[in-house]
């Protein structure tokens, strides 16, 4: 037997205008298990709590029923008193008298009131079979991963740095840096993106709390929230970062020339090799399939020619295992392969190019030294048309969503033509022209009024060549007339999308991706950093096509929640999880596949049958992983996983103290 | 001869001490029996025969001997194998520890209805035996015989579909009917492969919201319960039916359950591939919804 | 076992006050109702002052997944005349994928149901977000409905 006391809240006149609450509380008397029972006024005040607790005491009531509001409003509430009282706060229930009563039921008092009965009946016939419940607590290990060292990477890192916690960044590049170091100029300010951007690179670089691993990636991840055990793999770099000094002559020397991916395969590169000048670390990386030692055992004059003797052609990966708290993942974006536009004439015209290749050449240190040059003829173009939304807002060859940045870069690249190339005229092909940040529709303004950029409102259908010119032939659906320009280079807005490995990086970490595969987050308004696996985190284009304000400003947010949980020593964990019948458990683990939180494992245990000892596989939860929604229990056929707070039992006590 | 190739075999794997157990076949008390066996030592192997009432499927027997020394051999029919893929699955059985023995099966025969020797060639197939769609074993370490050919199966789902075109309240008096008679001997749950729970939900004493009482509604929940346990993971072995003293007819709601996944989540059949997952263990983000 | 229709369900007939006995018949609707999703929605319709007939006794489960389709068995078997499963809309689900498998067990739940001859409007399984509060007075006005149409339910009950 329970000793259960019920108290019925008026909530002023919004219950008991309706519902007759002096009659709820004389009829739960009644019910057995029940101890006490009574009405008030407003339960929720210091008066109706300090009522409770009293009538704990008096009564020497073991479980408390308040029928009142909704449980999604005041069961914190209710829950802290009843502790205060000295009550296990899960020893508590609440019958919806308001929200789905006496709110909705106005135009009917009698029914109302016999719905008000059955809804505290059904609280305490759950509250009796309500055990007391404890939160369990795990430890944090105060250091933080960084998957990927673009600015937003780079952002957190610091920080996180900042709030005291040492960091790691992985980088699978020789080089931090990202996309940001590729680009040229930043809108809408059209400041030097490296000269932004190398500062907090060589911050990153020198702060004590910063460890870079760069041209590595992460190969796996056990464990769980506060407690990951990440395996990294150091890919060979085939030079000693221990003895380079980054003096660049093995770089100078080396007689093989490559198409640097840095430059868009615009200009080159040597196979020993650091991507950019800026680069952090500094220090080169051998790139073993187009080395000349490696595919045919000849040359090896880097290794000669180095100073220190730091070239190692015998280096190998090295796998190394780090233990983490939390994890932000800032894998950033590639650009769309927008060989699907055949009629762009891709592959076909090296002279259409997408907005990274202009960056490239835009830019002082990139293969033409900052002049823009067909990549034909190397002649400088007199005219330019961009199309923008290729493989944007396109659901029949590309993605279905907007881009983002692109309206905004092709304003930049209209602009920076005009500047760099005087009497040149920019044709843009556009459908709408987005421009929501600070400063972003005024840009576009000057774009168009001052730099004389002419916006044509229409896709492009087709571009073939004529002579060494390029013809573009679109519409202009403003007039509603077809229109043909001839220009010397097109320059397309490829879509955004996630890199190519952001799935298997999401099988890796227990996380997901959307239907586009971009990461993603807890909720999509309220959690737009988090994700569903605790502990890990998303910042930058990750987690969807953005801007460097917005990704710097995500990242800073990622590092709020990661110091916030780096700054405890232990973690609670929820109380209401699900958990083993071990004894009865047959380990056939068809709950393992259900958990949406990896929370269930397989465990072995050890058991006497007949006389000797025997091994036997059941299910465990692991407590800080669940998030208590109970898919576990229902395809547990045996019944041996129970939700703790909404047992079986509980739930059909609810259902019975209902319908009888 | 098969009875002739099993006892080679099962003398051969117990003499090289390959197996400490074979689980087979021998001739029970009358002629129109042939009931399992369990064999430990070579001499004993004459005992083992297969003939056409050969109908228990000896797959549920390997729980038995999951903790047994050695490994244990055991004789397959088609739907037996697949009972073997069931467990292994379920991680009742150590696929490691179990041999194999397939053979081929062209369908077991119905006990006659006089105990006088008759020519059973006459007789006809069991009911379990005339729907079925996979004569040879699926999974096995070694084969006797030729495999049979697939016979032409009677449209799987015609006893379904002949109780979905009554009405309401005659399905009703129908599935009433059926769980009256019901006297939860549970017969049908001890020789279903799916079924193999360490605690059946319904022995256990805790869980006091399932009732063991002998009542037309408790004995509804406990066929609803199975079919649900079992949805998705139903190998058709047809041996629930089988096995019912009361003669009721459990299999035609494991089709009915069979024939709506096959519907809605496409066409899948268990206890085939060990890479197969169960239809309710997964989800596609397009399933169909139409009620909802 | 027979039930006729003006008589009162076993509750009221204990609790309720002599004048009740004017009232029609109201069915008994047993709801299962995600925390995050459906819970929040029956609340916004009680915020918005939405209005619904006073048969449905909702039961708060953490997801609309908890629901074991023993639960809804149970519910016949103890006299509900109508079982309501509800929760997030597929990709909504606070726990990811819970609701994923609701729609795969249910589907065949009510197929199975419907075989042992319940009538489908008796069992039903919604989507209702946290902000569809008049879907909610919807699904459940329209639920009364059906089922008072169809009257008590007297199939598989096992009480009076």
């Amino acid at each position: 037997m329970r000793r259960v006391g019920v108290f019925v809240c008026h909530c002023g006149t919004n219950i008991n205008g309706v519902v007759d609450c002096e009659k709820v509380a004389k009829t739960a008397a009644g019910f057995p298990n029940v101890a006490f029972a009574t009405d008030y006024k407003y339960m929720c005040t210091e008066p109706g709590q300090d009522l409770i607790k009293n009538a704990i005491k008096e009564h020497n009531l073991d479980r408390v029923v308040v029928a009142s509001c909704s449980p999604r409003m005041h069961e914190p509430t209710f829950r802290a008193c009843i502790e205060s009282g000295g009550l296990n706060p899960y020893l508590f229930e609440m019958a919806n008298l308001r929200e789905q009563c006496s709110w909705v039921h106005a135009n009917n008092k009698e029914l109302a009131t016999v719905k008000a009965i059955d809804l505290v009946r059904k609280a305490v016939a759950k509250v009796v079979k309500n055990e007391p419940l404890q939160k369990s607590r795990i430890s944090i290990t105060k250091r933080a991963l960084v998957i990927g060292g673009g600015v937003a990477g780079i952002q957190a890192a610091l920080d996180i740095a900042d709030a005291g916690n040492p960091v790691t960044i992985v980088e699978k590049e020789p080089s931090i840096g990202g996309r940001m170091a590729q680009i040229d100029k930043t809108f809408p300010t059209i400041d030097c993106s490296a000269c932004i951007l190398g500062p907090k690179m060589v911050d990153a670089a020198k702060h004590p709390n910063i460890e870079i691993i760069s041209y590595a990636q992460v190969e796996h991840v056990d464990g769980y929230v506060g407690n990951f055990e990440v395996t990294i793999r150091k890919k060979a770099r085939s030079v000693d970062l221990k003895k380079c000094t980054g003096c660049g002559t093995c770089q100078e020397k080396c007689p093989t020339k490559v198409d640097s991916e840095f430059d868009m395969k615009l200009g080159k590169r040597k196979a020993i090799y650091t991507p950019f000048p800026q680069a952090v670390p500094n220090k080169p990386v051998i790139d073993r399939v187009n080395c000349t030692k490696f595919k045919t055992g000849k040359c090896g004059i880097c290794q000669k020619v180095c100073p220190v003797d730091a070239v190692d052609y015998e280096q190998q990966d090295e796998l190394i295992i780090e233990k983490y708290g939390a994890i932000v993942v800032a894998t950033g974006y590639q650009q769309f392969d927008h060989s699907a536009y055949g009629e762009y004439g891709y592959g076909k015209y090296p002279d259409v190019i997408t907005g990274l290749h202009l960056e490239r050449l835009i830019n002082a240190s990139g293969p033409t030294m900052g002049k823009i040059k067909r990549p034909s003829d190397h002649k400088i173009p007199e005219t330019v048309a961009f199309i923008q939304c290729v493989g944007s807002r396109d659901e029949a060859k590309g993605h279905a969503y907007c881009s983002r940045t692109c309206c905004m870069y092709t304003a930049k690249h209209a602009t920076l033509v005009s500047e760099k190339i005087p009497g040149s005229k920019s044709y843009v092909f556009y459908m709408d022209v987005r421009t929501p940040g600070k400063g972003y529709e005024e840009f576009y303004k000057r774009t168009t009024d001052e730099y004389g950029a002419q916006y044509i409102r229409g896709r492009v259908s087709k571009i073939y060549e004529k002579g060494d010119k390029l013809v573009v032939r679109g519409e202009d659906s403003l007039i509603g007339r077809p229109v043909e320009v001839e220009v010397d280079m097109v320059v397309l807005a490829v879509a955004m999308e996630p890199q190519s490995d952001a799935g298997e990086l999401a099988r890796i970490l227990g996380i997901s991706v959307d239907k586009d595969k971009w990461f993603t987050e807890a909720h999509p308004k309220l959690k737009p950093v988090e994700t569903h696996t605790a502990g890990i985190f998303l910042a930058g284009a990750a987690q969807g096509p953005k801007d460097i304000p917005d990704s710097v400003a995500q990242a800073g947010a990622a590092a709020s929640k990661a110091i916030g949980l780096l700054s405890k020593v232990e973690m609670e964990t929820d109380a209401m999880v699900s958990s083993v019948d071990e004894s009865r458990c047959s380990g056939c683990l068809i709950c393992k596949g259900i958990c949406p939180y990896k929370a269930i494992d397989a465990k072995m245990i050890q058991e006497r049958v007949g006389g000797k000892m025997v091994e036997r596989q059941v299910a465990s939860v692991n407590k800080s992983l669940c998030q208590g929604c109970g898919a576990c229990t229902v395809a547990c056929r045996a019944g041996c996983l129970n939700l703790l707070g909404f047992t079986n039992e509980q739930i059909l006590a609810e259902v019975e103290a209902v319908c009888l | 001869m098969i009875t002739e190739k099993m006892r080679t075999a099962a003398k051969d794997l117990l003499e090289k001490g390959e197996v400490t157990t074979v689980i087979g076949w021998e001739k029970g008390t009358f002629w129109y029996n042939s009931t399992p066996v369990f064999i430990s030592k070579p001499e004993e192997v004459d005992r083992l025969v297969f003939d056409e009432f050969c109908a228990n499927n000896l797959a549920k027997y390997l729980m038995d001997y999951r903790n047994a020394e050695g490994k244990t051999a055991v004789f397959v029919k088609g739907c037996d194998a697949r009972g073997v893929n069931r467990l292994v699955q379920d991680y009742q059985v150590n696929r490691d520890k179990v041999f194999l023995i397939g053979i081929p099966c062209s369908g077991m025969k119905e006990a006659p209805k006089t105990a006088e020797k008759q020519d059973s060639s006459k007789l006809p197939l069991l009911k379990k035996c005339q729907e079925c769609a996979t004569p040879n074993p699926v999974v096995y370490d070694l084969l006797l015989g030729d495999p049979v050919s697939e016979r032409q199966v009677p449209d799987r789902f015609s006893g379904v579909e002949a109780i979905e075109g009554k009405t309401a309240d005659e399905k009703y008096a129908y599935w009433q009917s059926m769980h009256s008679q019901c006297i939860r001997c549970y017969a049908c749950r001890n020789a279903c492969p799916a079924c193999n729970c360490r605690e059946c939900c319904f022995d256990a004493n805790g869980l006091n919201w399932l009732g063991k009482q002998n009542n037309v509604q408790e004995n509804q929940m406990f066929a609803m319960t199975r079919a649900m346990h079992v949805a998705g993971r139903c190998i058709e072995c047809g041996e629930c039916e089988r096995v019912c003293p009361m003669g009721l007819p459990i299999m035609e709601i494991n089709r009915k359950i069979l024939k709506d996944i096959n519907e809605l989540f496409g066409p899948q059949d268990a206890g085939m591939s060990l890479e197969d997952k169960p239809a309710l263990g997964q989800f596609k983000l397009d399933d169909p919804e139409k009620f909802m | 076992m027979s039930l006729n229709s003006e008589a009162l369900p076993k509750s009221q007939e204990v609790t309720a006050a002599p004048e009740a006995s004017n009232q029609p018949w109201e069915p008994k609707i047993v709801g299962f109702a995600c925390n995050w999703c459906t819970y929040a929605g029956a609340d916004l319709a009680g915020l918005s002052r939405l209005q619904y007939p006073p048969s449905i006794r909702l039961i708060r489960v953490p997801c609309s997944g908890r629901t074991n389709p023993q639960f809804i068995i149970r519910a016949f078997q103890r006299g509900a005349d109508g079982v309501l499963v509800a929760g997030c809309h597929p990709g909504d689900c606070h726990y990811s994928t819970g609701n994923y498998f609701t729609r795969r067990r249910f589907l065949l739940m009510q197929r199975l149901l419907e075989y042992m001859g319940i009538d489908p409007a008796r069992f039903q399984a919604r989507w209702i977000s946290g902000s569809e509060g008049p879907k909610f007075q919807q699904v459940v006005t329209q639920m009364t409905e059906d089922i008072k149409a169809l009257g008590p339910n007297r199939k598989m009950r096992d009480v009076e």
